[in-house]
């Protein structure tokens, strides 16, 4: 292999961890260029999610149609993939989402990050439509394609399969489902049974008729005080192995689901309650003991946190609380089996599990109204759950409602269906009720994204007590803030969210990690701005795209009905309350009154 | 909001900072009007008044004026909630038995009373109870005006505004109230040591303690009950280790960390890991 480390780019040598360019092939005629990131980029926006912004703002016509040919899709890796350091085996997949017409950005683990780095790219980004259903290989700095017709139709982990075993155990695969091919506008991108689920990423890459991109790596790239960095990494070990960690490697996320539940915070029937009767059969404690078979990590991963559940007939299904949320709880389904098939299902198909999850339990809600003709589509029916994701797929008429998302399924629905859409830009709504998550209703209004729990951790303020849960404020904006700013620079470095409690001084702590592998001379000082910069440049992309104030907003359900606790203490997030918290998120932003950008981000390392 | 003020000339000592099951008396009280009502916990003191040790979420008034009695306090305080609550609950320091249950009796009652009246007064256990009653912050006027004429009883106050009596069928006619505290012992309020004594002596709260995640793992599933006064010595008797990777909720309501949150009976505290993502 080829030492690429450190190598000059017009003459300006390269910081570690970094090649300093990235791939741009259009698959419509197989060709491919070369971008070089200038040093000063790269320190702006790290990588991943905050690299991946700055490519799409630079690469994509305004405007684009997010499955039209010119619509660029990013997979973008970062200055830590490649080091020992724990959780840093991770991708980014950027583009404007064709769920929400906003910028997306997801993230997916493993192997793939690796290889898809040491190709020797910082990014590895794909236009253009294949005129046949295709592979994409990136082997260093060739690429081809290569016909995919005997993987079109399979699932996700089948195509991922089958590629590896044409081509050889070197090489990595991200892939498509059905749904992807099929343009479902919440179908994901898999590899290994990760996802990079949000948005819709599947149906771009599907709408380049891409089943799958694969890349082998050719090249190295070291850090800058790799004796550092290793020191760094033993020390980040050991710290994983905490009590910080412990509900990720202990249960995993599904842990949530019953906690949440006894503190009003799990969505159950479309948003009508934030508890759930069957929440114990769905439980991560009940499962565990019942069906629990193993635990499993990612690549560079010392958490461990996937838990595998056995399902009926012996196979078996990875589950995060999120599935089992939406799936499960939101559709007011208490039955294990269903609920693991129904996860499972959403896996082989390539579908986003919260989009389907809230967008069918819209759909039950419709039917259960009368607003549309499916009376078999009831809450609590696990069988009907596993039909709707079906016919989603398949396209039948329901089906091809549903698969555009419950925002625009609502829109042709009409009969105030828009109402109890549970979405914000068009993306469906994660497992955190927001009338009694105030910090987090905020996060979820305003986030680029959408509804989104990643990009924002503000739960987090809501849980810990540091704010009154119930009165949303000015506290709230603050907290709403500072998670979303340790977000963006989690998810550029990228280390996975479940380390956040292993920080003491978490900018401080990423600042010296960053400058480790990079030999800049980062402080904390410099990660809050690069943090600010990025959510900054996420929003300068939705406004160029269209976005209004109006899209920064919450379901009407969701601000004209209260909860009550057990506690008697009843739950209200009125618009009055979102609408004070909004303006207060887009003063300390330095927005204007509107949400606009008064000036662009600066950057603060000019090129 | 509450009254820390007073000379507690009987108790010998002052009554905020007794200690009580770990805590002390005043910051229980803030824990049990807090646990009732939807808004902020005010404490007004007497000029210079050393306070025991109070959450952040607390806000302290100082009353310039000492020795005046309850209605000075109630002006201060009220005057300091007039755009920001439209009744306040106002308690002295020496109810250690007030159940959040019973503030939020009262302070419904003031939402709910049609026709509208400024104070809602319970005659609780044979006695008109000022300090465990709901005013309108609108009142602070008047209330500074009477106290200016050295008519310094609350019924002045009670003489020229609409009040709303409570009796005990009156209060007890709430379901939840009835049930957590049928003898209405929120109104005992500590006039001297014999009286802290005997409350002291009365065994905690009965609660039930709930683990969820890797703390059921580690330390049991299902319910358990307890007696336990506060969330930390509810921990402590559920073997949950009270540290920063752990949330408390009681009764599913707020989370968080206050270890010195008072508990009542019939509590249900649910134990949680920290660490929510997902």
């Amino acid at each position: 292999m080829a030492e690429r480390d450190h190598e000059t780019v017009n003459g300006a040598r390269q910081p570690g961890g970094y090649f300093g360019r990235a791939l741009i092939v259009n698959v419509t005629d197989g060709s491919s260029t070369t971008l070089e990131l200038p040093a000063a980029v790269l320190r702006d926006y790290i990588g991943g999610a905050g690299l991946g912004t700055w490519l799409l703002t630079t690469l994509a016509p305004v405007g684009v149609d997010p499955l039209g040919p010119e619509a660029p899709l990013a997979f973008v890796f970062s200055p830590l993939v490649g080091t020992p350091l724990t959780t840093s085996a991770k991708f980014a997949v950027v583009a404007k989402s064709p769920l929400t017409g906003f910028l997306t950005d997801a993230l997916a683990s493993s192997h793939f990050a690796i290889a898809g780095k040491l190709t020797g790219h910082d990014a590895i980004v794909v236009t253009g439509r294949a005129a046949a259903p295709s592979v994409l290989l990136v082997d260093g700095d060739e690429i081809r394609l290569e016909d995919a017709t005997c993987e079109w139709g399979l699932s996700a982990a089948h195509a991922e399969t089958a590629v590896r075993e044409r081509l050889g155990r070197a090489w990595r695969v991200a892939s498509i489902g059905t749904a992807g091919e099929r343009l479902v506008r919440f179908a994901t991108i898999s590899h290994d049974g990760r996802h990079a689920g949000r948005g819709g990423l599947g149906a771009v890459l599907g709408s380049k008729n891409l089943k799958a991109v694969a890349v082998r790596p050719r090249t190295k790239v070291a850090p800058a005080d790799p004796a550092g960095v290793l020191a760094a990494a033993r020390e980040l070990r050991a710290a994983s192995f905490g009590a910080a960690t412990a509900k990720f490697r202990e249960l995993g996320t599904l842990a949530n689901l019953l906690a949440f539940n006894a503190v009003s915070t799990l969505p159950t029937r479309n948003f009508t309650s934030a508890t759930f009767e069957g929440a114990p059969q769905l439980s991560a404690e009940e499962l565990a003991d019942l069906r629990g078979v193993t635990k499993n990590s990612c690549a560079s991963c010392a958490i461990g946190c996937e838990h595998i559940y056995r399902r009926k007939g012996g196979k078996q299904v990875r589950v995060e609380y999120q599935n089992v949320f939406a799936v499960g709880s939101m559709c007011g389904v208490a039955d294990a089996d269903d609920v693991l098939e129904a996860s499972a299902r959403c896996d082989e198909l390539g579908l986003d599990t919260i989009s389907a999850g809230g967008t069918i339990a819209w759909a039950m809600e419709c039917a259960e109204r009368g607003l549309i003709d499916a009376p078999w589509l009831r809450f609590g029916d696990g069988p009907a759950v596993l039909r709707a994701l079906d016919e989603i797929v398949e396209g039948t008429d329901l089906g091809a409602l549903l698969a555009q998302g419950s925002r625009r399924a609502a829109e042709q629905v009409g009969g105030g269906s828009a109402d109890f859409a549970p979405h914000v830009k068009g993306l469906e709504m994660p497992g955190y009720e927001p009338r009694t998550l105030h910090a987090m209703a905020l996060g979820l209004a305003v986030n680029a994204r959408g509804a989104d729990h990643n990009r924002t951790g503000a739960y987090q303020a809501d849980l810990s007590g540091e704010v009154d849960r119930l009165a949303g404020g000015q506290d709230h904006v603050f907290a709403a803030i500072e998670t979303e700013d340790r977000a963006a620079i989690m998810d550029s470095l990228i280390l996975c969210n479940f380390l956040k409690g292993v920080f003491d001084e978490p900018f401080a702590d990423w600042a010296r990690l960053l400058a480790l592998v990079t030999g800049w001379d980062v402080d904390e000082a410099e990660m809050r701005a690069t943090a600010a910069r990025i959510v900054l440049a996420k929003r300068a992309y939705n406004l160029r795209e269209g976005w209004t104030p109006a899209d920064d907003w919450l379901p009407k359900r969701m601000l004209e009905t209260t909860l009550t606790l057990p506690s008697g203490r009843v739950a209200s997030l009125t618009a009055e309350r979102l609408r004070a918290m909004i303006s207060g998120y887009y003063a300390a932003r330095g927005l204007d009154a509107d949400g606009r950008q008064v000036v662009e981000p600066a950057p603060i390392h000019p090129g | 909001m509450v009254l820390a003020g007073g000379r507690s000339v009987r108790m010998g000592s002052a009554k905020a900072a007794l200690p009580w099951h770990g805590s002390t008396l005043l910051r229980h009280v803030c824990g049990l009007v807090g646990r009732g009502v939807d808004g902020q916990v005010l404490v007004v003191r007497a000029p210079g008044q050393a306070l025991p040790a109070l959450p952040n979420s607390v806000e302290v008034l100082d009353d310039p004026n000492e020795g005046l009695g309850p209605l000075q306090g109630i002006a201060v305080g009220l005057a300091a909630l007039e755009d920001r609550a439209d009744a306040a609950f106002v308690c002295g320091t020496d109810v250690p038995f007030l159940h959040p249950e019973f503030v939020r009796r009262v302070v419904r009652a003031c939402a709910e009373a049609d026709p509208p009246c400024d104070v809602v007064l319970p005659i609780a256990r044979g006695h008109a109870q000022p300090l465990a009653a709901a005013y309108r912050p609108a009142l602070a006027v008047l209330a500074a005006k009477l106290v200016a004429a050295d008519r310094l009883r609350p019924a002045f106050l009670f003489d020229e505004c609409s009040v709303l009596r409570l009796d005990d069928d009156a209060l007890l006619s709430d379901a939840r109230l009835r049930a957590a505290d049928p003898r209405l012992d929120s109104v005992i309020n500590l006039n001297g040591p014999d009286d802290y004594a005997a409350a002291h002596e009365r065994p905690a709260p009965q609660i039930t303690v709930e683990c969820f995640g890797v703390l059921a793992t580690h330390h049991g599933r299902g319910t358990r009950s307890f007696r336990a006064a506060t969330v930390a010595r509810a921990a402590e008797a559920a073997g949950v280790p009270w540290d920063r990777h752990v949330l408390a909720a009681v009764n599913g309501d707020q989370t968080g960390r206050d270890g010195d949150l008072a508990l009542v009976p019939g509590d249900t505290v649910a134990f949680l890991s920290a660490a929510a993502g997902g």
